[in-house]
């Protein structure tokens, strides 16, 4: 039971065709919808297949050698070290280099970031900082890092452009397409191409599945019970992604009581009960209880008396709240306006992704086995970075209390990431992210 | 009649015993093994305590079965008495609220303190246990599974997604071959412990396969993988160097033929050798010594003694079909549409003599082995199927022809190694 929580449970709900069992074939064109966009982050379901990290996490959340097979540390963590994997190249051919990793790093990352400064030294990266930097390695699993190229030989600006076992070959009346990368360093994928069918309604996507125009379409944890009502074939993910409410600290909010008195406003049970569907889990603790085993210590209930009092006579003027996402997230963020309303708040819903809303509600994936590095990495998600040294479960909740404190972070709820499957695709298994894992998946009808 | 049904009932017994007896050995920490864990706890909540009485609360959020539950709490109760905090009713002003969880790690035993406004929270954590073996079913032939003991990696974690592709026990120690390396474990205990490690620099794939082949002096072996061969072999070590550094690996890129069958005397020259097709991950039916016909592009290949002298070549086709090749004639076996992609032959002397292990059809998270005859030109199921803690990724025939390895991987992602050995009922 322990040692199952960084996997993918799979609930096959349909019945799988009998054909004989053969070893995965290669070929075809793996047919995937999804609403979003397929490069949003922290999900989107193209960025893994086109892009690869310095390091990667395992399926069961161990952190893993990727595009550098090694590294360490010196300075009491003040400086790593990364050696990079030899003869990979970018889709165009470019040789990875560690002048081409740090590009993209200083790209990707170009203020606050985990680092002082990113060099390159030979085949090395190497990284340094003036604080201590003990989760390097497991930052640089995490989307944000994953390495571009950012400049081509011929000095032109790169388009999308990785390592990664497929590669873009064009984006036409809404299908983006992908080719096998048969070069890649990690293996050539199974299938020969993917076509990823983008802004798809939910609905949509399953009626294509049933229709055998799909092969792998979403299902948003709202409709889960939905999906097994179809019969459809699941492949769901752990609670991993954590629902939750950032609130700013300036302006408006900046009194630590008012943000107090928000969390104590939000009415959990009804987002997990109306809005998800019962799917997932309540938390009040940023990392999952399976990772840590003492999520349970933050109580989730709602105390509205608590709230009122917290607020006091304080005037706030009207806030604005805005969530990341659409279709659940927003429903949710409505619900949540009405809940801070009932605590006296006056609340005003945002557009999706505006800047400087006063609470904003968020989507974050917390993968891996190690929760220092994940809550580290929420830090870092979250705006607020700071190395998490603590190792002992005691300390760690202590630290986690330490931030919650501070009401910057409501966590509401932990998610499950589900996809659905047609009965031609073998082998989908979740990354330690919940994003499905197309490179080892194959057909069945290949030869 | 009656006679027989008792013999059954008898069985029956016998079986369910078995089946409980694996079923509390797969609780996941004995009540002996929480006598510290407990004292620890209670040497903890004492130190914020202090002398006094309490209320103790008990909730199980792990997976420690209900009825252990009274005796964790006694356990708990004398503890917390032998550091004077005794435990006493609801009218109690001090709360002690205890809660059995776990991580991905181990288990978690957190102590909530509560004393009027105040609360505390204290914890201590506990090894994880490992789940006990499955028990093997029963027919005709009775297949039984032998985990090699468990392999210890130099970092002390088994890594996930990382893939074993053949192993072998040579020289007294046990050669694993990965992907990407080929490690040396020596014997230390109940376990192998990780003594060498060789990079290999074979093509990565995502459905790897690598073949090892120990020598008939026992010292040495040869190894295949994508693109690559190695020849590894030991020599007694010098000056006084330990006994695991005496072994030498040594690979260079290779698209030499494959040995797919292995003659049952181990001291002969391989019987048939076959052509891999890096690119795809399949031999690619070009095989030496030509058998006279053409063959399917396959995934595994054996010989099986025919009733009427001589032996005929098996081989399961990628397109899925199980195909026989005797007296220059390729025919299709009946019965084997359930068949994996990998078999292993084996001479058990029960039954038909000798029997053709298989995993089983169709993509599952749990797999099985299971015995079939080919009597003629169909397989005749002779075993029960043999139930596979995961999806079985490799499966050959063992050096002693007599069982077969199989690599396996669990539900979270981890390789193990099998011995499967058919066994007359």
């Amino acid at each position: 039971m322990l040692r199952r929580f960084a996997i993918s449970c799979v609930v096959a709900l349909a019945a799988i065709s009998a054909a004989a069992r053969t070893r995965p074939h290669y070929g075809g064109t793996i047919h995937v919808e999804i609403a979003g966009d397929p490069w949003e982050r922290p999900s989107g379901v193209a960025r893994r297949l086109v892009y690869d990290g310095l390091t990667e996490f395992d399926s069961g959340g161990a952190l893993r050698t990727a595009l550098s097979v090694a590294w360490e540390q010196d300075n009491n963590f003040h400086r790593w070290q990364f050696r990079l994997r030899q003869g990979v190249r970018f889709h165009d051919g470019t040789l990875l280099s560690s002048a081409t990793v740090v590009a993209s790093l200083n790209a990707s990352c170009r203020t606050d970031c985990p680092w002082n400064s990113v060099k390159a030294v030979g085949p090395l990266v190497i990284f340094t900082n003036d604080s201590p930097m003990p989760n390097l390695p497991s930052l640089l699993a995490s989307d944000q890092f994953l390495i571009a190229l950012t400049t081509r030989a011929d000095g032109k600006t790169s388009g999308a452009i990785g390592t990664g076992p497929f590669q873009v070959t064009g984006f036409n009346n809404g299908i983006l397409a992908l080719a096998a990368n048969e070069n890649c360093w990690s293996g050539r994928p199974f299938a020969d191409a993917v076509e990823v069918r983008v802004h798809r309604a939910v609905r949509d996507q399953w009626l294509d599945l049933s229709l055998g125009h799909a092969d792998v379409v979403e299902i948003p944890a709202e409709q889960f019970r939905q999906a097994q009502q179809q019969h459809l074939s699941v492949h769901a993910s752990l609670p991993l992604t954590l629902l939750a409410l950032q609130v700013n600290d300036t302006g408006a909010l900046a009194n630590v009581k008012l943000r107090a008195a928000i969390a104590s406003a939000v009415d959990r049970s009804a987002l997990y009960n109306v809005i998800f569907q019962k799917q997932g889990e309540i938390t009040a603790g940023i990392l999952p209880q399976g990772m840590t085993g003492y999520s349970f210590l933050f109580p989730p209930d709602r105390d509205l008396n608590r709230a009122h009092e917290l607020r006091g006579g304080l005037a706030t003027g009207t806030l604005t709240l805005s969530a990341d996402g659409e279709g659940a997230e927003q429903l949710a963020a409505q619900r949540i306006a009405l809940n801070l309303r009932e605590a006296g708040f006056n609340v005003q819903m945002a557009a999706a992704g505006v800047q400087h809303a006063d609470m904003v509600l968020r989507m974050l994936s917390i993968a891996g086995d190690d929760p220092a590095a994940a809550l580290e990495r929420v830090l870092w998600d979250f705006g607020d970075p700071a190395p998490v040294t603590e190792q002992t479960p005691a300390a760690l909740y202590k630290r986690e209390q330490s931030i919650l404190d501070d009401r910057k972070i409501v966590p509401l709820l932990d998610l499950p990431l589900a996809f659905a499957t047609g009965p031609r695709l073998r082998d989908l298994h979740l990354r330690a992210d919940g994003t499905p894992n197309l490179p080892d998946a194959s057909l069945e009808d290949t030869r | 009649m009656s006679a027989m049904r008792l013999v059954l009932a008898v069985i029956f017994g016998v079986c369910s015993l078995a089946a409980l007896a694996a079923c509390d050995a797969q609780a996941q920490q004995q009540p002996a093994n929480w006598t510290k864990p407990a004292s620890q706890l209670a040497g903890q909540i004492a130190d914020i305590l202090g002398p006094g009485q309490a209320q103790l609360t008990i909730r199980n959020l792990s997976t420690i079965q209900g009825g252990e539950i009274p005796a964790l709490r006694k356990l708990l109760e004398q503890d917390l008495k032998t550091r004077s905090v005794l435990i006493g009713g609801a009218e109690s002003a001090n709360i002690i609220r205890v809660s059995l969880s776990h991580n991905l790690r181990e288990q978690l035993w957190v102590a909530e303190i509560i004393e009027g406004n105040e609360s505390h929270v204290t914890m201590v954590e506990l090894d994880g246990g490992e789940p006990a073996a499955a028990l093997a079913s029963n027919d005709r032939v009775v297949l039984r599974k032998e985990p090699i003991p468990r392999l210890v990696h130099r970092g002390g974690t088994n890594p996930h997604d990382d893939p074993i592709l053949a192993a072998a026990e040579i020289n007294g120690h046990l050669v694993v071959m990965y992907a990407d390396r080929i490690s040396v474990f020596s014997s230390v205990g109940a376990t192998w412990s990780e003594s060498n490690t060789f990079a290999m620099s074979a093509r990565l794939s995502r459905d790897p396969r690598g073949m090892l082949v120990p020598a008939a002096d026992g010292g040495s072996f040869l190894a295949f993988a994508p693109g690559s061969q190695c020849t590894g072999s030991y020599a007694l070590p010098l000056n006084g160097d330990t006994h695991e550094s005496g072994w030498s690996v040594r690979c260079h890129a290779s698209d030499d033929p494959w040995p797919v069958y292995q003659s049952a005397d181990a001291s002969s020259a391989p019987a048939l050798k076959a052509f891999y097709n890096t690119a795809r991950d399949f031999f690619t039916g070009v095989v030496t010594p030509n058998v006279g016909v053409d063959l399917p592009p396959f995934y595994s290949a054996g010989m099986i003694p025919r009733a009427a002298g001589g032996a005929a070549l098996l081989v399961a086709a990628v397109d899925g079909k199980v195909q026989i090749i005797e007296n220059n004639t390729t025919r299709i076996i009946a019965g084997s549409r359930d068949w994996g992609s990998d078999f292993a032959v084996v001479r058990s002397g029960c039954g038909a003599g000798t029997q053709v292990i298989t995993s089983g059809s169709g993509e599952a998270v749990s797999d099985s082995l299971r015995a079939f005859a080919i009597p003629a030109l169909d397989a005749i199921p002779e075993s029960n199927a043999l139930a596979m803690n995961g999806t079985v990724t490799a499966l050959w025939t063992a050096q002693d022809g007599k069982s077969a390895m199989a690599v396996v991987r669990n539900p979270v992602g981890e390789y193990e190694v099998d011995r499967v050995t058919a066994l007359c009922n």
